[in-house]
């Protein structure tokens, strides 16, 4: 869900959603960086992500990731669901107490 | 095929490549970063390297979701359900087994449907092979059997049939093979009856025109089916060119492909006499066969005949009341069971209905003890189509292991039913489990998968997650709609079980009043020798009535037997007989095709006494009745009340034939019904085999012990006054068995499938049940602490389960009386609405469910006060 949350802004290359990846989590969430490649993998599978060579800010060649529809309208149930997730545990802990 | 490989591993190559570029580039700007931070080289691709972690573990990973998603899916859902299912094995055996004896029956029940009913004849171009038959224009009731000239006017002057052959006989007639004297099941067949059913030869020739003799002369060669020629001469090829003696000296000139033994069970093909079929055309003694030309439907067909037969019928006096009708062969071989074995078929699916109905109910009492599984999957981000398709795929794989549990069963199954079928039922023989039935086998399993697995899924799936989480795992509280699916399930079984359980009543009341029939003789303690004498001519004949005559006579002495006879057609027997016009003196003879019929049959003195038919008036025939004296015949109570209704007939004079001399009736005896006892007694004219009548004898022996020990005594005994002639036994107890073959297998079957319901159904209502009252636990507590005492509890659950049971045996009631109807064509003797079997039906099932409800109820009434509430 993260990485079609950062995909839907821009395309980008695996390094850079590593990246980002670290920053908007604060560094709390340290998982191994290639653990990030499978997953890539998987979604484009999915057919949520669509990639192509492309040159980088480097200028050397680099594999960019992109966001398709299918992956667009992912991230909203996925957003949605969570929120109801988030919603029910919320609910649960106010009346448990 | 390698390119399609390469291909394969071309793709497969540019994507590793690509994907060790993609990483190579992640580690070198990792790096790249680092020395801009200050790092060395070294020490960066060092650190960048324990940062992403093991390359190659990420390849592996990443290759991993190469693989088709929906495959990985699969085996993985399979690979959790079959773990799943380990774990509670009890229940899933218990599944298994269920469901495997209902498949494995329904295919076994199919096959029989699908060899027999479904599949087309074994013979090619099979849907084109007709029955040309007789069909009377007044009555419209068609009859297979067709007169000699009929049949060669229709071939001569059709132009729809590619090929015609007729054939009449299959008696099994006395052949001598070498020195040996065997039965010999022989057909006499016009030259065209091969080609009709696309037949070769497996050694020597077919028949030809030139074989038919002309005239009255005698056949002189013959076809021998392929397993009578192997088990007298050891190989097809080893018959062709030996004699044997059918009446007259034939030799075998060809052997017909192995299987193939039409009609029936053929041994011998002869051609057949044309004279002997004469000119007689009410004479119905021929079986008529036709192949439509190919591009002909039968429609036309019937109406080209149908348009000849009219013809005839204007031409020809004896003809004015029948036609042509065309009826195509396999519906003629089937007709008759077909009813039957789709009513078989519909029970032993009404069966498997049930096992489904219950092994839901099993499924949806696991997934509620399972809720806080599903729950935590479902918190975790299954979506609701991922949750049913893992509890589908759970059910899957129950059902693909039952199914394959079941085939293995069915193949059991199956050589049981066939050993148990009616000797007659067509096709026996070719009954096995083909291609069909096997993928019915697996669209079955996969059928009863979506019934018994889809609403547990659809009910585990439709949990409210808020609620469950609330719930925090309680089984205090009944979750929505928990008990509304069950209820529903067991009112189904319930309903099903009556529907089985009335149609079997039906059955077998009506298989009882079948045993019970008066047949008018007794069945029992006789012994049955059919044998085969025999003749040329008037001299032979004279020898055959004085070789049965010492028999009898020899027969009579031996201990043991209290009496003996001999008939030329056996009560109960094989042979087809047909009325014959009877003529009585002083009355006008009438017109052909509207004179009176009474079946005629040779008898020896003693019969009646040896079958205890009572004689009414007159006496028996006599030694002295012999062929020197005046003719005389007995005649049944039925033909004297339609002869002679006002008048005594002792002393009147009767004939079946214009020309031959009259018979004195002497006597008049009881009804008896001989063939079919379904079938009112027909009008019959018995004659003295002492006389000359009839043909060859079968010899009856009343017993006053066990009547099968006497086989030994009276082989020998037969065997030394004549070794030419072949003799078989069996005994009237089992010709009387034969008889009703058909209800019987028709009704153990039924009976079997609706026992297995009722106690399928009583199980299904009793885990239903126990599992709501496991439910009720608390509530249960509840009321007997607030002073409910143990018979309120009773009456509580109890009440809730004789509800469900009540609709059940209502909606099962009628649906019964819809099936009674379908049944009727099967009854004998009662009315589908006979009350008995519906009483006996919502009786049984009443009182298994009943008993069912009985044991949770006893259990929630030993729930104490206290206890519920403390499992909290």
């Amino acid at each position: 869900m993260l990485i079609l949350r950062i995909l839907s802004l821009e395309p980008a290359h695996g390094y850079a959603i590593a990246r980002r990846l670290q920053q908007i989590s604060r560094d709390t969430l340290h998982v191994n960086q290639g653990s990030l490649y499978p997953a890539l993998h998987r979604l484009e599978q999915k057919g949520w992500l669509e990639s192509e060579w492309r040159p980088s800010d480097t200028g050397r060649e680099a594999k960019c990731y992109a966001l398709t529809l299918a992956g667009h309208a992912q991230l909203e149930v996925e957003k949605s669901d969570w929120d109801r997730l988030t919603a029910t545990v919320r609910l649960v802990f106010s009346e448990g107490t | 095929m390698a390119k399609v490989f390469n291909l394969f591993r071309g793709q497969r190559a540019r994507l590793e490549h690509d994907l060790e570029r993609e990483l190579r580039y992640h580690v070198d700007r990792r790096v790249d970063d680092m020395m801009k931070d200050g790092l060395s080289e070294a020490e960066a691709r060092k650190q960048a390297s324990i940062e992403f972690g093991g390359v190659a573990q990420v390849q592996e990973e990443v290759r991993d979701t190469w693989t088709w998603a929906w495959l990985d899916a699969l085996v993985a859902d399979v690979r959790y359900a079959a773990r799943g299912l380990a774990k509670s094995w009890g229940v899933s055996s218990g599944i298994i087994a269920v469901l495997a004896l209902g498949i494995g029956a329904t295919v076994a029940i199919f096959s029989v449907v699908n060899t027999v009913l479904l599949q087309p004849l074994a013979y090619p171009d099979a849907d084109r092979i007709i029955s040309i038959e007789t069909v009377s224009t007044n009555t419209a009731r068609i009859s297979p059997d067709v007169s000699g000239p009929d049949f060669l006017d229709w071939q001569t002057q059709n132009n729809v049939f590619e090929q015609m052959a007729v054939s009449y006989g299959g008696n099994d007639f006395a052949t001598m093979v070498g020195d040996r004297a065997v039965f010999a099941n022989a057909r006499y067949i016009s030259a065209d009856f091969f080609a009709v059913f696309g037949q070769g030869v497996a050694a020597g020739r077919l028949l030809t025109a030139q074989d038919v003799p002309i005239a009255d002369a005698e056949p002189t060669v013959a076809i021998a089916a392929y397993s009578w020629a192997v088990a007298q001469f050891g190989s097809a090829a080893g018959a062709i060119g030996k004699t044997i003696t059918v009446g007259s000296p034939m030799q075998i000139v060809g052997v017909a492909e192995r299987g193939f033994r039409y009609p029936g069970a053929a041994d011998l093909w002869a051609p057949w006499r044309t004279a002997s079929g004469g000119t007689n055309r009410s004479l119905q003694n021929y079986q008529a066969v036709g192949k439509l030309e190919a591009g002909v439907s039968l429609a036309r067909a019937q109406v080209h005949m149908r348009a000849i037969g009219d013809n005839l019928a204007r031409q020809y006096p004896e003809n004015r009341f029948k036609s042509v009708a065309l009826t195509p062969l396999h519906e003629r071989l089937t007709g008759n069971v077909q009813m039957m074995l789709w009513v078989l078929m519909g029970a032993v699916f009404v069966v498997l209905l049930i096992a489904c109905a219950n092994i839901s109910n099993l499924l949806l009492a696991r997934a509620a003890v399972r809720t806080r599984e599903i729950a935590l999957r479902a918190a975790l981000g299954a979506g609701r189509r991922r949750l049913v398709r893992q509890l589908l795929t759970e059910s899957g794989v129950l059902g693909v292991f039952a199914g394959a549990v079941g085939v293995l069963l069915a193949f059991v199954l199956v050589r049981a039913l066939v050993a148990l079928s009616p000797a007659d039922l067509p096709r026996l023989d070719e009954v096995h489990i083909d291609t069909t039935a096997l993928l019915f086998a697996l669209g079955l399993s996969l059928f009863s998968t979506m019934l018994f697995g889809l609403v547990p899924a659809i009910h585990a799936s439709r949990l409210d997650l808020s609620h469950l989480l609330k719930q925090g795992g309680s089984k205090g509280v009944t979750s929505g709609g928990g008990p509304r699916p069950r209820a529903t399930l067991v009112i189904a079984e319930v309903a099903l079980s009556v529907i089985l359980l009335a149609a079997a009543g039906l059955l077998i009341r009506s298989f009882q009043e079948l045993q019970h029939v008066p047949l008018g003789f007794t069945t029992n303690r006789v012994l049955v020798a059919y044998t085969e004498y025999a003749v040329n001519d008037e001299a032979d004949m004279r020898k055959r009535s004085a070789y049965y005559a010492d028999v009898l006579n020899r027969l009579r002495v031996v201990p043991g037997v209290t009496a003996a006879a001999g008939v030329s057609y056996l009560p109960m027997g094989r042979e087809l007989r047909t009325g014959r016009d009877y003529f009585i003196e002083g009355r006008p003879e009438g017109q052909p095709g509207e004179r009176p019929q009474a079946e005629l049959h040779a008898i020896t003195p003693a019969y009646f006494n040896t079958l205890e038919i009572p004689l009414r008036v007159g006496r028996d025939f006599a030694e002295s009745d012999t062929w020197e004296r005046p003719k005389v015949a007995i005649i049944n109570e039925t033909l004297a009340r339609t002869a002679f209704p006002e008048t005594s007939p002792l002393g009147r004079r009767i004939r079946t034939n214009t020309t031959s001399p009259w018979m004195e009736v002497v006597g008049v005896v009881a009804d008896t019904r001989w063939q079919d006892p379904r079938q009112p007694a027909p009008a019959v004219i018995f004659v003295s085999s002492l006389q000359g009548w009839g043909k060859s004898l079968s010899i009856l022996a009343r017993t006053s012990v066990d009547e099968t020990s006497l086989v030994t005594t009276l082989r020998s005994l037969l065997n030394d006054a004549n070794p030419a002639v072949p003799v078989r036994f069996e005994t009237m107890d089992e010709l009387f068995a034969e008889a009703v073959a058909h209800p019987r297998f028709r009704t153990q079957l039924i009976a079997a499938f609706a026992a297995v319901a009722a106690l399928l159904a009583a199980v299904g209502i009793f885990s239903v049940l126990a599992y709501l009252v496991g439910l009720r636990t608390r509530e249960i507590a509840v009321r007997r602490a607030v002073g409910a005492d143990t018979r309120d509890v009773v009456r509580l659950i109890v009440g809730q389960g004789m509800r469900l049971v009540g609709i059940g045996l209502a909606v099962g009631l009628a649906g019964a009386l819809v099936v009674a109807r379908l049944l009727q064509g099967l009854l004998y003797a009662i009315s589908p609405w006979d009350v008995w079997p519906y009483l006996g039906a919502l009786t049984v099932i009443g009182a298994a469910a009943g008993l069912a409800t009985v044991i949770p109820a006893i259990r929630a009434a030993a729930i104490p006060a206290g206890v519920a509430l403390q499992q909290e």
